[in-house]
């Protein structure tokens, strides 16, 4: 499974055509096929290429709704 | 636009041009949901499609007031409706209801329904908490559109077996909460 540094995550952001990668939990999710994600923005607020595990707290809806995309990696964990 | 009703939302702490926009998407996710629910209706046939032709009936008016009473407030708040109706519909909050490949499948057709509604709960809630105790008329359009789009998952979910409802059929006129809003 692909690696990515939190660097390499931000160029996903699915703007100018470019993929967009979420992360959840330590994983890389492709949400660049979801309606939901047109542009690298999801319901406004919400950008990809980011780590967005505390985002998804705070949504009205769960993590399962990510099953629906691909994981695609894993984020490495920066060192301390 | 009212200016000073804008002013109070911003005052409030709202990113006012996030809340339109986030308005403006769900008034396209409405408009396009009573397209493709008209779509879906009319091919609810047979003894099982019958049956639910009633209730994807009253949603689908239901919707299209649900967008009326949200344009008001969108341009109370200095917001605009696309120009163009191609970019509305895909800058639209919630996937695209389309028929199901079968068309004869009521149950697939059901899931159509019943997962375009909990986008619609899923994105009013998001308004209200949004909104709750700064953006009170928002707030308050929310809630209404919110109630009538909880009984529309909770009556299609019945229909799937999911559980009881513990709603009963509209009687009389449509849209019991977001009314107020179009009179």
């Amino acid at each position: 499974m692909r690696r990515f540094t939190s660097e390499e995550l931000e160029r996903y952001n699915g703007k100018n055509g470019r993929p967009a990668y979420i992360v959840y939990r330590g994983l890389v999710y492709d949400v660049s096929e979801s309606f939901l994600w047109q542009g690298g923005t999801h319901q406004v607020l919400h950008q990809a290429g980011r780590d967005l595990t505390e985002e998804l707290e705070t949504a009205p809806h769960g993590p399962d709704l990510l099953d629906r995309c691909p994981v695609i990696g894993i984020i490495l964990e920066q060192e301390k | 636009m009212a200016q000073v009703a804008r002013e109070m939302v911003a005052k409030a702490g709202v990113n006012v041009d996030q809340l339109v926009e986030l308005l403006v998407k769900n008034a396209a996710a409405e408009l396009t949901t009573f397209y493709y629910y008209t779509i879906l209706r009319v091919n609810l046939i047979g003894l099982q499609g019958e049956g639910i032709k009633e209730i994807a009936e009253t949603a689908r008016i239901e919707d299209r007031n649900h967008f009326e009473a949200l344009v008001p407030r969108i341009y109370e708040l200095g917001g605009e409706l696309p120009a163009d109706m191609k970019t509305f519909h895909d800058m639209s909050a919630c996937p695209p209801a389309s028929l199901p490949k079968d068309p004869r499948d009521v149950e697939s057709l059901l899931h159509v329904l019943v997962d375009a509604e909990r986008c619609a709960v899923r994105g009013y809630s998001q308004i209200c908490t949004m909104t709750a105790g700064k953006d009170h008329r928002t707030y308050d359009l929310a809630l209404a559109i919110l109630n009538e789009e909880i009984e529309h998952e909770s009556w299609f979910s019945e229909f799937l077996g999911e559980g009881p409802s513990g709603h009963f059929l509209r009687r009389g006129e449509t849209s019991p909460f977001v009314s107020k809003f179009m009179k």
